[in-house]
């Protein structure tokens, strides 16, 4: 860190939020990442769990737990600010924290992918054009918001960016792949929206039979890969 | 609306998956309490009265809140103690108009799978609980039998007091009750808050309104969070706040000037400022809230939030062993050589 003082602030009695800044940049990513990745080596007493963010990391805790601990500081908010302000020391800032490549099969177009016809008209570019600058992109997960396992991409062709739809779909449903301004996404359950969906992912986003539920973390980097129909149905089948 | 909870779920926040939990964890872990469960046992939350069941055998059960009264009969079981309730039973909730959310725990806790780590229901996601959804009507409960050794006591003590009176078919319930009241006075309209930390976002004027003038509960109100009906609040600082963590008690200021109160259902990201937090001791408050209901905030220190929490547990960990006291005198002056 480049002055030893971390900029924390109090969320509830449970948790305080360190903030990295105030943009969605990789650098910003990777000491969230970072601090985190630390944080879960060398937990203090009472640590309970973290919500990292676009620029800024949420650390949960057990108040009757951290109050007993020697940490410096009379409230559990500066036992945890001393504690995490002395982790943040032992962050090599050079080296960016590494995610997980995760590729996730898309079949664009279609029953699958409604909305992709308009993003192509709105950009003034062909279905195949679409298709080829979504999936050549590699996105970084900034974070894990709004409905289990849904991830907030970075790394989106500003040439593919499209409004919302005017009326959100009632249900979209579960692994449907939207563009929404700037950002593109996963919807991980079946749930309304107003994301211009482009195509479908047969792959399970939230699976409670999996260790880490989420498919998806903060910090990992996702690769959009196109299959046909058939490859979809197998994938699905599986 | 009736569902599963326990103390919620907190190990997959990082995931997005909502905390959940009891609304009112204060009426919830007293339930438990009096049952001599560990305060973590799934419960019933029912949101006003709207349940009947039958007790298929004999039970152990506790319940406690401000939405409901139960009643078999014609008889008004009393709250915020152990009941014995004889096979058979059946139990009519009647509506409490003084909140809106009751508690029924039973000895062992309702018996359901844990998932990610909790009984909770998700709403949201459609996990925990019973199938993850809302009790229906048809649906059968039972509880667990691993019971901790307090609530044996109390099962025990129960047992001796029905055979002296050679029966085990009346509804039997002692004297006392553990008085929430003087945790927690249920009829206060102040919720205490700290600021939030886009508190200097917002001007003079809205700040000043904020902290004196009464807001009302909206109709779109639910497990996920309330609408704040009430005087518009005027930002001073216009920036887009960057999408991060929230927590349920969060405030947030929505593009319009209007306020939604976090509960727990609610998101575990969002982007709209947070004028201010509501102490945790006061949650309890809000979810016996009913739309309508008028509230004020006051502002307090982080300090006076922290004290608060840490002197809220010191208590409910006193009141834990009371009620082991009570049964432990009782079971071992009866045992004594």
């Amino acid at each position: 860190m480049p002055d030893g003082a971390l900029k924390i602030y109090y969320l509830s009695e449970v948790a305080v939020t360190v903030e990295f800044g105030q943009q969605i940049a990789e650098n910003l990513l990777n000491m969230v990442n970072g601090l985190n990745k630390l944080l879960y080596q060398k937990p203090f007493p009472g640590f309970n769990t973290t919500v990292p963010a676009y620029a800024t990391l949420t650390v949960f805790y057990d108040p009757v737990l951290v109050i007993k601990t020697d940490l410096p500081g009379t409230s559990c908010f500066e036992k945890v600010s001393a504690y995490l302000n002395d982790l943040s020391l032992q962050m090599t800032p050079t080296k960016p924290a590494e995610g997980d490549i995760v590729t996730i099969e898309v079949c664009y177009g279609g029953t699958f992918g409604p909305d992709l016809a308009e993003v192509a008209r709105f950009n003034g570019l062909n279905i195949n054009d679409v298709i080829k600058l979504h999936s050549a992109a590699t996105y970084k997960v900034y974070m894990i918001g709004f409905v289990p396992g849904f991830a907030y991409l970075g790394g989106m062709d500003e040439r593919l960016a499209t409004p919302r739809r005017a009326t959100p779909r009632p249900l979209v449903p579960a692994g449907a792949v939207g563009i929404a301004g700037q950002q593109t996404g996963v919807y991980p359950l079946e749930t309304p929206g107003g994301w211009q969906i482009i195509g479908q992912t047969p792959l399970n986003l939230f699976d409670l039979g999996r260790q880490q539920p989420s498919l998806l973390k903060a910090g990992d980097t996702v690769i959009f890969k196109p299959v046909d129909e058939r490859e979809f149905n197998r994938l699905a089948a599986r | 609306m009736s569902t599963i909870q326990d103390m919620g779920r907190y190990q997959y926040l990082s995931q997005a998956v909502p905390v959940s939990g009891a609304m009112d964890t204060l009426s919830a872990r007293i339930a438990n309490k009096a049952v001599g469960n560990g305060d973590n046992a799934a419960v019933i939350e029912f949101t006003y009265a709207d349940a009947e069941f039958i007790a298929e055998t004999g039970l152990l059960i506790a319940y406690v809140g401000d939405g409901a009264i139960f009643q078999s009969g014609e008889q008004v079981l009393p709250p915020e103690r152990p009941l014995f309730i004889p096979s058979g039973t059946n139990i009519k909730l009647t509506n409490n108009p003084s909140g809106s959310r009751t508690y029924l725990a039973i000895a062992g806790g309702w018996d359901l799978p844990g998932i990610l780590g909790s009984k909770s229901t998700c709403l949201t996601a459609g996990f925990g609980g019973l199938e993850g959804r809302t009790l229906k009507r048809g649906d059968t409960l039972k509880n667990d039998d691993k019971l901790t050794t307090n609530a044996q006591q109390i099962v025990q003590n129960f047992k001796q007091k029905l055979q002296k009176n050679d029966t085990n078919d009346t509804l039997f319930y002692p004297a006392w009750n553990i008085p929430r009241q003087l945790l927690l006075p249920a009829g206060r309209k102040t919720i205490r808050v700290v600021p939030g930390n886009e508190f200097g976002w917002f001007n003079g004027r809205s700040i000043a309104v904020f902290l004196s003038a009464p807001y009302i509960i909206g109709r779109q109100s639910n497990r996920m969070g309330y609408h704040l009906e009430g005087a518009v609040l005027e930002r001073a600082k216009k920036d887009e706040l960057l999408s991060t963590a929230v927590t349920p008690g969060t405030i947030q200021v929505t593009g319009s000037g209007g306020m939604v109160l976090l509960m727990a259902d609610c998101q575990t990201t969002g982007g709209y400022p947070r004028i201010a937090q509501v102490a945790a001791v006061d949650m309890p408050l809000c979810a016996q809230l009913k739309p309508g209901d008028s509230i004020f905030f006051k502002e307090i220190s982080r300090r006076e939030a922290e004290m608060l929490y840490i002197e809220r547990e010191q208590q409910l960990h006193q009141l834990t062993i009371a009620v082991q006291c009570k049964f432990y005198k009782q079971y071992h002056a009866k045992h004594r050589p």
